[in-house]
């Protein structure tokens, strides 16, 4: 049962965090289809930064170099989309498919070439950061992360900047009607770029949040297993709004977590189900909730329309 | 001077010329606003106004020319240095983020915070409300926008205005979208604000208000200055002629009516509405005989787009019956609808009528494609559908860059509509449904487009329009019907009403059962 | 106001050859940046790799070894020009085909299933493919058309779905020795594709070249026919400009909306037949990624232009330069051309809107400013 719990928590963490970022790349307009790229260039910033540390560092100077580097890593790769959509006015799902493709790709081939230049029998994909991964733990033997509680931390900070500065107002103004926003003197640009950056910042330690979940090492030619995806869908159940996405976070957590751990529950394992069942649950609970909650989408009105100064 | 102005002029737009590829919008421009002064901008669509104000507002930059404001010269790079000289505008297609609140719509961009950028909405709230009792704008400011009125939605966007103590204010044809009702409250609102100092710059083309409350008016024309006048001192006819650059005969001419059977006929039609739990069409029945043109008259947003939607098979229907030809089409799919003798002129000629990026024939055959002429076994026949393209572009005219296969996204306004119009009259339709079917287009082009719709009445079919337009509603149909709030509120005669009695009805003031 | 453009006979304002030059361009930019890549790993061998990424087979020295390669390259280079089909097809019509990854999985599914467990020859084995793809594409299609979901979101999760489905359809059929599935020229000879007269000899009786290739090439000019000289096509392309139109026009968007998705994913589904029926190819033991055909697809499908018969070309293309990835020196990783492969994507998507914004500056010059409109 712990064991369920810690995997729920991980994975709706990861979940969370992801989704956020969309949410708010959204809210300024932008559709951010490119998070599984993201995640893995945060995650590759993370295991960079874990993987070079000396050994024995202090467990605060880990956590905070690794999440750091994730949220820049993250933040850089996401201005590939902020410039091609904002600045270029390119099409936002080609795009973020492109960033997607290339993120995996990327990240493959840097690991090899990283570790093929230490060690030139080594071509695989693969970071270790065994022992630097221990700094992430609150107690030592459970597998209760600091990045989850870092993770409901910007969720409500999500939640207050969104609908109680003067920020948050404004970016949703971007969104929903960019020519109103102009109209009073908001920069658009500035604003969508903003939204865009958050996206890559959240989606980037979203990343590094899921591939030190209770593994030393990751292949990073594996990338993230459709968990970007998953965080739309969770983004669209929650209606881009931060305390609905925590609770569809939640709820997607959990049946990805049933995977890992069925065979921990008699009952489930009387239904004598395939593994497999458990790992296609997450992508069929999302499918029933698009289709659920597709028809009367709450989406932001100006979204995935590229701002043009020109148009009145 | 008085009041401590430097200048005579609270504003002045010397000589200003602004292009675009291939149009000059504006061509050496003056127009100068006194202090305290309402002053309204005139021309026809095309002229040049919306352009210039926009400069004004620092939305676009003029080419040549300057701006002086009491006297100084200013240089206005974006609605940021508009506002900070004291400019506000009300645009005509509203500002405004639907799912925000009045208030949140209102501080948008001057939002009051405390020094780490959280917002302090109380503080915006008592100003708003002081503003709203002086100026008496009334308005709710927790409501949502996509929840209130018309009416509420201008005057949120007129309270923008003066919460960043905008001294010289622009309407962008602020009448377009209000009842008769509400047209007289914004006059009175606008002459409360003149009084209180400000400096008003409204741009219309509606003679009649000019009229009523400007001071004096500016006369646009096919970008070029015209002239300005004294409201006081000229008549509408006089304006008019400024406006269009010749008398223009308002007048089509009709040949005598020859009513023939019932072609269309409507019983109890209902049709739900998209946007609010009521019902957009209540109960409507209506006939159209051959021979005549009945026209839907009323406000936008009465349940007009609605009707024809119903009608045409766009959308289903609550309750009722739809009857053509003697036959019931309530069930029937739009395609058969059509086919059986049922065209229909769109609303929207770009969301509805064209396929912009079509071409003009493709555009022309989008009825009849399907037809054994057109279409072999799935195979389109693209000589014959050249042909037809060519014979129908000769006939109405329609002109465009490269003939039939100009892309319709390049084509003018003017003969996209043509387009469509030589697409829907050719089939030879027994009813024509023609929605605004003259929106935004200049006089020659309205000139034509009535002649072809009362040439299809003289011929003996039956015509439904639906216009916004009171001169057309008066000048083109034979029958008029009021809708109001989904309901025919009363049936009236072109011939024997006037705009203000039209007005009565439009507004929900005055009904009759039809 | 009327249009005073006067047409201009430079050839660069043919819509065609403006495709064709940024489509080089995008291959110029990608292999440029994949150079510098290889740079960076190591200088030295890095021209060397990149000429091997561009000739491919032509790399070899001996001319057998050439001729074996280019087949390898041509037969795979079918499903990839199917995929890339599937994606235009459904883009024309407004619509982001990302599920051809999973129709084309369903295909490699059923056709394997009814190779060695229904022991059905190797026509039945495509048509049945072709179905699970169409099958597959038509529900993403009924959900777009009935309760607005995004087909992108939906084609991922199907994707996944059908990953895991397909490693359980096909569990049975696993040569445990080999960790993948048997060889159908083994077991099942009748399932696999008959090699194709033209290209069999012309490669010296290259083992895997079928009749696939000239049937991939038909379908390919087939699809172009559709799209531009019939009326479900005029249709179609009608509902994806715009669908508010069509639906006035008494088009049933809804329907044609499910029909285009199905006939997407019947192209995966029927390519993904036309790969694995040749036996060159096995399906491996609990695969854990969705494969990347479908995804190349997208590449091939954009960098030809959206067009069919460009498809042809960058389909090649993008095969000859993934297979030569996969020779050069192991110390630059293969994934190198699926590097290349997305950096091509990311640059078609500026293509596209240079085209968009070269369309809306021409209306622009000549539409009306309409003083009362509502956009």
């Amino acid at each position: 049962m712990t064991l369920l719990i810690q995997y729920t928590l991980l994975f709706a963490s990861v979940l969370m965090l992801v989704a956020l970022g969309g949410c708010f790349s959204e809210h300024s307009g932008v559709i951010n289809i490119g998070l599984e790229g993201i995640m893995v260039f945060g995650a590759l910033g993370g295991a960079l930064a874990l993987r070079y540390l000396p050994d024995g560092s202090a467990a605060v100077i880990v956590i905070l170099a690794s999440v750091l580097a994730a949220m820049a890593a993250g933040i850089l790769y996401s201005m590939l989309l902020a410039v091609a959509a904002i600045n270029f006015k390119a099409d936002q799902t080609l795009v973020g498919t492109a960033m997607n493709l290339m993120g995996v790709a990327a990240a493959t081939v840097l690991v090899k070439a990283l570790n093929t230049a230490e060690n030139p029998n080594n071509p695989s994909a693969t970071i270790a950061y065994g022992s630097a991964r221990k700094s992430f733990l609150i107690a030592e033997g459970m597998e209760f992360s600091w990045l989850t509680l870092l993770a409901v931390v910007l969720l409500v900070l999500a939640w207050f900047v969104l609908y109680k500065t003067k920020f948050g107002l404004r970016l949703q103004s971007c969104g929903e009607h960019p020519q109103a926003a102009a109209s009073v003197g908001i920069s658009v640009y500035k604003m969508r770029y903003a939204g865009v950056m958050i996206s890559g910042a959240l989606g980037g330690l979203g990343g590094l949040v899921y591939i030190t979940a209770a593994v030393s090492e990751w292949k990073f030619e594996n990338g993230v297993a459709g968990f970007g995806f998953l965080a739309l869908a969770v983004m669209i159940f929650g209606a881009w709004k931060p305390f609905r996405i925590a609770l569809a976070a939640l709820l997607f957590g959990l049946f990805r977590s049933l995977s890992n751990v069925y065979t921990g529950f008699p009952f489930l394992e009387q239904l004598n189900l395939p593994g497999t069942v458990y790992n296609m649950m997450p992508y069929i609970i999302s499918l029933i909730v698009l289709i659920l909650f597709s028809k009367n989408s709450a989406a932001p009105k100006a979204e995935g329309i590229p701002y043009d100064q020109g148009s009145r | 001077m008085e009041n401590g102005h430097t200048s005579e002029y609270a504003i002045e737009m010397l000589h200003i010329t602004k292009r675009f590829p291939g149009i000059i919008a504006n061509d050496d421009v003056t127009i100068q606003l006194r202090h305290g002064e309402i002053h309204a901008l005139l021309g026809e669509n095309g002229a040049g106004k919306s352009t210039l104000m926009s400069v004004l507002f620092g939305l676009y930059q003029a080419e040549e020319g300057t701006i002086k404001k009491d006297g100084k010269e200013v240089k206005i790079l974006s609605p940021n240095d508009a506002n900070d000289l004291g400019i506000g505008m009300v645009h005509q297609h509203f500002k405004l983020v639907e799912c925000f609140t009045v208030l949140d719509n209102i501080i948008l961009g001057n939002e009051p915070t405390n020094k780490l950028g959280v917002l302090n909405k109380a503080e915006a709230r008592k100003k708003i409300i002081a503003l709203s009792e002086k100026y008496g704008l009334q308005v709710d400011p927790d409501a949502k926008i996509q929840d209130i009125t018309v009416g509420m939605q201008q005057r949120t966007e007129i309270l923008k205005m003066l919460y960043r103590d905008n001294e010289i204010l622009i309407f962008d044809e602020p009448t377009a979208v209000l009842t008769p009702q509400e047209i007289n409250e914004l006059m009175q609102i606008m002459k409360n604000l003149a009084a209180e100092g400000k400096s008003i710059l409204f741009i219309s083309h509606k003679l009649a208000e000019i009229m009523a409350v400007a001071d004096r008016c500016t006369v646009l024309r096919k970008g070029k200055y015209i002239g300005t006048v004294n409201t006081a001192d000229v008549t509408m006819e006089e304006l008019s002629a400024m406006m269009v650059g010749r008398n223009v005969s308002f007048h089509v001419a009709k040949g005598e009516q020859h009513l023939g059977d019932v072609i269309l006929k409507i019983e109890n039609m209902t049709v739900a509405s998209k946007v609010h739990k009521n019902n957009a069409v209540r109960n409507v029945s209506l006939e159209v005989r051959a021979g005549e043109i009945v026209c839907i008259a009323g406000i936008d947003g009465n349940g007009q787009s609605e009707f024809v939607h119903g009608l045409t098979g766009l959308e289903p229907l609550v309750s009722g019956k739809i009857t053509l030809l003697g036959k019931d089409i309530t069930k029937l799919p739009i395609r058969k609808r059509s086919v059986m003798g049922m065209s229909h002129i769109p609303e929207d000629r770009h969301k509805h009528g064209l396929v912009l990026d079509y071409s003009l024939e493709n555009n022309i055959v989008l009825q009849r494609y399907f037809e054994p002429f057109f279409d072999k076994a799935g195979f389109l026949r693209k000589k014959n559908i050249r042909q037809y393209a060519e014979k129908l572009i000769e006939q109405y005219d329609v002109r465009s860059g490269q003939g039939p296969v100009t892309l319709a996204r390049s084509m003018s306004g003017g003969n996209q509509q043509k387009a469509i119009i030589a697409r829907e009259i050719d089939r030879n339709p027994s009813l024509l449904v023609a929605v605004q079917p003259t929106r935004g287009l200049d006089i020659g082009a309205i000139e034509y487009i009535h002649k072809q719709i009362v040439a299809q009445r003289d011929a003996g079919k039956a015509v439904l329009l639906v216009s916004l337009e009171m001169d057309e509603v008066l000048d083109v149909s034979d029958r008029i019907l009021v809708m109001y709030e989904g309901e025919i509120v009363g049936q009236l005669d072109p011939k024997t009403t006037t705009p203000e009695e039209m007005g009565l009805y439009m507004s929900g003031a005055k009904r009759e059962e039809v | 106001m009327e249009n005073r453009k006067v047409s201009r006979p430079s050839i660069l304002r043919i819509p065609a050859v403006q495709t064709v030059i940024a489509s080089l361009l995008c291959v110029l930019a990608g292999l440029l940046i994949g150079f510098i890549v290889l740079l960076l790993i190591n200088p030295g061998g890095a021209t060397e790799a990149m000429g091997t990424i561009i000739s491919n087979f032509m790399s070899f020295k001996k001319a057998a070894k050439q001729i074996s390669n280019f087949g390898n390259t041509l037969v795979k280079t079918v499903p990839l020009l199917m995929c890339s089909l599937s994606v235009l097809f459904s883009y024309k019509v407004g619509l982001f085909n990302i599920g051809a990854a999973g129709q084309y999985v369903a295909g490699i599914g059923v056709g394997l299933f009814f190779a060695h467990g229904l022991n059905a020859p190797w026509w039945i084995c495509m048509i049945m493919a072709m179905l699970a793809g169409a099958a597959l594409g038509a529900i993403s299609g009924l959900l777009k058309a009935t309760r607005n979901v995004n087909e992108v979101i939906s084609g991922i999760m199907l994707n996944w779905i059908c990953l895991y489905l397909v490693n359980m359809l096909l569990a049975p059929y696993m040569d445990i020795k080999m960790n993948e599935t048997f060889a159908l020229k083994v077991t099942h000879p009748a399932a696999v594709i008959p090699e194709s007269p033209l290209f069999g000899s012309l490669l010296n009786g290259h083992k895997y070249t079928t009749i696939a290739v000239e049937l991939a090439i038909l379908i390919a000019v087939g699809i172009w026919i559709l799209m531009t000289k019939t009326k479900l096509g005029y249709e179609l392309r009608a509902t994806g400009l715009n669908k508010y139109a069509a639906r006035y026009s008494g088009m049933r968007d809804g329907f044609n909306i499910i029909l285009t998705m199905a006939i997407s994913g019947g192209l995966a589904g029927l390519g993904a037949s036309m790969f694995y029926l040749t036996d060159m190819i096995k399906w491996p033991m609990a695969v854990t990624s969705v494969p990347a055909m479908g995804f190349n697809g997208i590449a091939a499908a954009f960098l030809g232009g959206l067009h069919p018969l460009g498809a042809i070309f960058s389909s090649f293309f993008i095969q000859h330069i993934t297979d030569g990835g996969s020779f050069m020196e192991k110390i630059y990783p293969s994934e190198i051309a699926g590097f290349i492969s997305a950096i091509i994507i990311y640059m078609c998507a500026f293509v596209l809107l240079i085209k968009q914004q070269l369309g809306k500056a021409r209306m622009r010059r000549v539409t009306e400013k309409k003083g009362g409109e509502a956009k």
